[in-house]
């Protein structure tokens, strides 16, 4: 077990861990990202968002055709079960597959964001968190050791906690946030990944979100093999009755492009960009499985594409209005 | 030393590395049993998602997963010179025959880089690298490195290693009952960039006190950074056995006292270190020759071979005492 893998007569598998690869598109274009809220509304909200979504939809197809032939594009649709006890799969995802056809969308992808924290009993979200390294702020010279343990991942420098009343009275005790790499002025932004409410983890939606962009840009992988794929769903079958019986993602469309993709694109409603703020804070602070980063690099320049270098600018957004 | 992993496109290039430096403490694993492969790979999985490396030949070696330290502050220098430098350190522990553990932490620094802190992404993607502001004093910053030339809020790679072996040792899966005493050693490494057509040499190993041993290397272009580490492990790890051992056979007062109480002093050296000598085992082969440079002079090995054969000599007197009428 050497570094530059000399003395190729003997080898030892244990010593030199593989990493799997998953197939890739050129684009995972995300149509939605609901919680139970927008179900409990009725088909009417559904029937909205879709004739919200399509243009835009239909725009990043065309942006990503202009990037070459034949482009690999796949579409999902996430919905949020984990935050909010909602109702049952048969009940509302044959509805939700008909509002999207009615608008002329076709999704491929189905996945429900409680996967994002544990799929087929592999702690995703936990493994995750273990490959956060925190962008230090100025003055980090490795004594202290990191943040990780509060569940809370920031831009920046915190301002100084104040221990009693008499100093937050002082105004001139008080220190300003700072944001690490701020244009002049700081946008600061402090991030809870979890909480632990009876001891019990829960992720937050931000941070599962993170781990959603993970899966698709087709990053995550525990002991080397990739986690949260697509276990096909056949046309016409029912819906279980329990969140839990359906897998973390299913395919929904037989003739799909891969589910993971060199970049995605999500078209959401505008209240989701606090959310998504916090996303591109966690994933530029994740340190990715380094063969898997690799894996979609070498493929991408086979295709004489590029891919860029740090993971938030894999991933883009169309905003729309909305409730 | 090599550049950092092909990752496709690149937003800024990073300018060449010339200067890797790191820290080794070495110790005995502080547990009654020596653990099986089993047993360190769950000790070391310092990653939830990451496999252990573990290897059986020639001996019983396990690796964690390198764990990244992201840290933004001045480098060690000589002269006092303030050089700012962004990046992330990297981490590892290494448990050899379920008995000795070692965590290490070491970077690579680039020649220079610009006067402002990139985005940390670009850190991210090249592990292990530390970028400075400007160019860097390469020889000032070894020597800070080396010497006492830390000042509070340089970069402290010590802290960083004993973050990692303190974690470990933590572990409820051991017991705390080692099988005798030792002490913990620190290993400061500097490896500079060897003159064009020169290979790779070993210029310096320094025993300060407390513990404490310095070492220089000179690399030539295209040794990766960990494979320097990894020679670093392999001296640091046969510096605490030789060290270890000599203080055992002193404690045991050989030669002077009773027989038996100096085979009761040695019998931990029997049973748990005389097997683990083993130099250069996973050493990469342009590193090798390196280690011939400490066997010339002082001879690790021969000062090993002869705290073995006098131990053995005093069992086989012991044994002849015994089978005596």
């Amino acid at each position: 077990m050497t570094e530059t893998g000399s003395g190729a007569v003997f080898r030892e598998t244990t010593a030199e861990p593989r990493t799997q690869a998953v197939p890739l598109a050129h684009v995972s274009l995300e149509l939605g990202h609901l919680s139970m809220e927008d179900f409990e509304a009725g088909p009417e909200r559904l029937r909205e968002h879709f004739a919200r979504v399509r243009p835009w939809a239909d725009t990043a197809r065309t942006v990503a055709a202009a990037g070459g032939r034949g482009p690999r594009v796949s579409t999902c649709f996430l919905v949020d079960e984990y935050c909010t006890p909602s109702a049952t799969p048969a009940a509302l995802l044959p509805v939700l597959l008909a509002e999207a056809e009615r608008a002329g969308l076709v999704i491929d992808y189905l996945a429900r964001e409680s996967g994002c924290a544990v799929a087929d009993g592999v702690p995703v979200a936990e493994g995750v968190g273990a490959r956060l390294v925190e962008s230090p702020p100025p003055g980090s010279d490795g004594s202290r050791p990191p943040v990780g343990q509060t569940g809370w991942l920031s831009n920046g420098r915190r301002t100084p906690g104040t221990r009693t009343v008499a100093a937050m009275a002082d105004a001139a005790d008080w220190q300003p946030p700072a944001e690490t790499t701020a244009r002049r002025h700081s946008v600061f932004l402090d991030a809870e990944l979890w909480d632990a409410p009876g001891g019990r983890r829960v992720w937050s939606c931000s941070f599962l979100a993170a781990v959603w962009q993970l899966a698709r840009l087709g990053l995550l992988r525990h002991f080397g093999e990739p986690v949260l794929q697509p276990v096909p769903w056949t046309a016409g079958e029912d819906f279980p009755d329990d969140w839990d019986a359906l897998p973390p993602v299913i395919r929904l469309n037989p003739s799909a492009a891969p589910f993971s993709a060199y970049r995605t694109c999500s078209v959401l409603p505008s209240r989701f960009l606090p959310v998504e703020h916090a996303v591109r804070v966690v994933l530029d602070q994740v340190d990715v499985e380094p063969h898997a980063l690799a894996q979609v690099s070498e493929r991408a320049l086979g295709e004489g594409l590029a891919v860029p270098e740090e993971i938030p600018d894999r991933i883009s957004y169309v905003f729309h209005e909305g409730p | 030393m090599a550049g950092p992993a092909n990752t496709g496109e690149r937003t800024e290039q990073s300018p060449e590395p010339v200067l890797v430096f790191g820290e080794v403490h070495t110790c005995l694993l502080q547990h009654g049993q020596a653990l099986t492969g089993r047993g360190a790979a769950d000790l070391l999985r310092l990653r939830a998602d990451e496999r252990v490396r573990l290897s059986e030949r020639p001996n019983l070696y396990v690796r964690s997963p390198d764990v990244p330290t992201g840290v933004d502050c001045h480098l060690p220098s000589a002269s006092g010179a303030k050089v700012r430098a962004v990046g992330t350190v990297t981490a590892r522990a290494t448990l050899t025959e379920g008995r000795l553990l070692q965590a290490g932490a070491h970077c690579t620094v680039t020649a220079d880089g610009p006067g402002r802190r990139r985005r940390w992404g670009h850190y991210l993607a090249r592990p292990g690298v530390v970028e400075p502001f400007g160019t860097l004093p390469e020889r000032d910053v070894a020597d800070g490195c080396l010497g006492a030339g830390r000042r509070p809020g340089d970069l402290d790679l010590g802290a960083i290693a004993d973050r990692t072996l303190t974690r470990v040792l933590r572990d409820r899966a051991l017991d705390n009952q080692p099988p005798f005493k030792s002490q913990v050693t620190r290993l400061r490494w500097v490896a500079l960039r060897a003159a064009d057509g020169e290979g790779p040499s070993l210029e310096r190993f320094t025993l300060a006190g407390d513990g404490l041993r310095m070492a220089e290397l000179r690399l030539p272009a295209g040794i990766p950074a960990a494979a320097a580490a990894g020679l670093c492990h392999d001296l640091a790890l046969h510096d605490w056995l030789l060290t270890t051992l000599v203080r055992m056979v002193e404690r045991s007062r050989l030669g002077s006292t009773d027989g038996r109480d100096a085979l009761t002093a040695l019998r931990p050296a029997v049973d748990h270190l005389m097997h683990l000598w083993m130099p250069a085992a996973r050493v990469d082969q342009p590193l090798r020759p390196l280690w011939e440079a400490l066997e010339r002079e002082p001879g690790f090995t021969r000062q090993w071979q002869i705290l073995v054969q006098r131990i053995r000599d005093q069992l086989a007197l012991q044994t002849a005492a015994h089978l005596q009428p």
